[in-house]
């Protein structure tokens, strides 16, 4: 009953989280991942291209691009139109224009094991092959957005190959930054300038956002109240889990997704090829607009 | 903020719709189709099969199998679990356990063109052509396209055991096999006698009958327009008599894969469609 209440005073006052109760807008750009996947580099990215004349910091990046799990409804709807808004979740039909990132799950899983451990919801001895069967399982907090795989597949097997759709993985991101940020601006209606993409990339540099959240860190909503020992910016690397990840969790997370995983490139090492669940994906739902 | 006040209040007594914000528990099951695949008949069928001692009717359905966008918070958490629960939402994760109704487009398309009439949505001589298009587009209504509501549901969740697939088809067909499936699906020690009693209470025409007395008690029905039936031809392939062949196209083209799949023929098409093989292509957490 108290809880109720809570509730329905927050609801009064429009300080509820949006999440996905989210009034949207037909003009709004969402940028969606799985959590762990290269989100709030990719946000400082699109915020600073998007928004050139001063540097973004933790201290703006809500007012700039709102994480609609982290921000009030009436926050979020306060924002100038057209949004950009961040979002974790799996298919939502109402959003049209949808920039997705997607990164290797035996990634994802040793980010989201640090993570665990910075908001406090595992202790720091747990063990990996336990945490990675959880994450496998769909029993760890980030299953308020469904299993990596259902997450992913949600969205790439609906809209991949659409023109309102962006697909960008965070492997390429990282080599190849300045042609994947050139797609972003060319999906946004921004002219791609070198200088103003370079600019951008400085910007939104590892060590600069690592020197932001060691001073901003106590601020932002996404890193307030938690562990400051364990960075939330962590190495912004790809490819740690062929060092880190013991062999059971590798062959556990590829039994698991293998075929999407073969399609969006990540090479299996456990187990052979498997033409299972192997359709052309654009073809599987597609829409004429 | 007017109207958030008021929905404040609402929400501190429970009379709220709970819609997204539902909680979800461990043993519910969950009835999802998209929209005009069945859904309303299915939860009439399980109504009775769950409650036999119970007449059940457009003026309680709503309590017995409830819907998080018309049943209020309060009665959700009154109900006797395990709950039931209907729903028309794309994939849902967080649902544990799910029956999922599918129906033919091309008979979902012009069930919806009637629907939106009765609802005063669209007018008497709307073209079938432009609702066709918007069908496609995935514009009529909030759940998705007819392509992503299915295609999401199936990629994730075909073949594991706890999610049933039933085609409304078949359902016509057979409901008396189909409803059978369904009580082993919800773990009910259903006789023969049992279920020909559901199916009975549940046919069209009762639910006719019912409509006519309960129509304004029921948040499906009021406000609509009393001239057209909600409870409709409950049948199956009408899009042969009233689709023209070059929407029928348009539909086809638009999901032809998935179409195939679920066996529903295509006609204007020429030669095979590759059939994508969902098993394996997620395996699921639940």
């Amino acid at each position: 009953m108290i809880w109720g209440l809570k509730r329905a005073v927050k609801y009064a006052l429009g300080t509820d989280v949006a999440g996905r109760n989210l009034a949207v807008y037909p003009d709004d750009t969402f940028i969606v991942s799985y959590p762990r996947s290269g989100n709030t580099w990719t946000r400082f990215l699109v915020a600073n291209l998007v928004h050139p004349q001063q540097p973004v910091t933790f201290a703006d990046i809500e007012r700039l691009i709102p994480d609609c799990e982290a921000m009030s409804s009436r926050y979020v709807k306060r924002v100038p139109r057209p949004r950009i808004i961040k979002s974790h979740e799996y298919f939502d039909p109402r959003y049209k224009k949808v920039i997705y990132i997607v990164r290797d799950p035996r990634d994802v899983a040793l980010s989201y094991y640090d993570f665990s451990r910075k908001y406090r919801q595992i202790e720091d001895g747990y063990p990996l092959t336990r945490f990675v069967g959880d994450f496998v399982a769909g029993r760890l907090s980030s299953f308020d957005w469904g299993t990596w795989g259902e997450n992913v597949s949600s969205w790439f097997y609906t809209r991949n190959g659409r023109p309102e759709f962006l697909l960008l993985r965070y492997e390429d991101m990282l080599s190849n930054t300045e042609s994947e940020l050139a797609k972003i601006a060319r999906f946004l209606n921004i002219e791609p300038t070198p200088e103003r993409l370079a600019a951008a990339i400085e910007h939104s540099s590892a060590d600069r956002m690592r020197s932001l959240e060691a001073t901003q860190g106590d601020q932002w909503v996404s890193t307030k109240n938690k562990r400051s020992d364990i960075p939330f910016v962590r190495t912004a690397s790809s490819g740690l889990w062929k060092e880190k990840l013991p062999a059971t969790s590798i062959a556990e997370i590829e039994s698991a997704w293998g075929p999407l995983m073969q399609e969006l490139g990540y090479q299996l090492t456990t187990i052979q090829g498997d033409s299972r669940g192997k359709v052309e994906s654009p073809e599987l739902v597609r829409e004429h607009r | 903020m007017f109207s958030r006040l008021i929905g404040g209040s609402k929400m501190m007594l429970g009379l709220h719709r709970p819609r997204r914000s539902l909680v979800i528990l461990p043993d519910d099951t969950f009835l999802v189709s998209f929209p005009k695949s069945g859904n309303t008949w299915s939860r009439f069928l399980i109504a009775n099969l769950v409650h036999p001692d119970q007449p059940v009717g457009f003026e309680n359905i709503h309590r017995l199998v409830p819907d998080p966008y018309a049943t209020a918070k309060r009665d959700f958490d009154r109900m006797p679990r395990p709950r039931i629960i209907k729903s028309h939402e794309c994939f849902e994760p967080r649902y544990p356990k799910v029956m999922y109704i599918v129906r033919d487009p091309r008979d979902v398309v012009i069930s919806q063109y009637h629907y939106h009439r009765k609802c005063k949505k669209i007018e008497d001589g709307y073209p079938m052509e432009k609702f066709v298009a918007r069908f496609v587009a995935g514009d009529t209504c909030p759940h998705g396209s007819w392509g992503e509501n299915v295609g999401t549901w199936l990629t994730a969740r075909h073949n594991h055991p706890r999610f049933l697939l039933l085609r409304y088809e078949d359902m016509v067909a057979d409901p008396r096999r189909e409803l059978a499936r369904v009580a082993t699906f919800l773990n009910i020690p259903a006789d023969s006698e049992r279920i020909l009693k559901a199916v009975e209470r549940s046919s069209a025409e009762q639910m006719r009958k019912l409509e006519k007395t309960q129509a304004d008690q029921c948040g499906l029905t009021k406000e609509t327009r009393k001239d057209l039936s909600f409870v409709r031809a409950a049948k199956s392939g009408g899009w042969q008599k009233e689709l023209p062949e070059h929407l029928v196209a348009k539909i086809e083209d638009a999901w032809p894969h998935l179409m195939t799949f679920l066996g529903y023929q295509l006609v204007t098409r020429k030669g095979p469609v590759p059939v994508p093989e969902f098993s394996g292509l997620v395996t699921s957490g639940v």
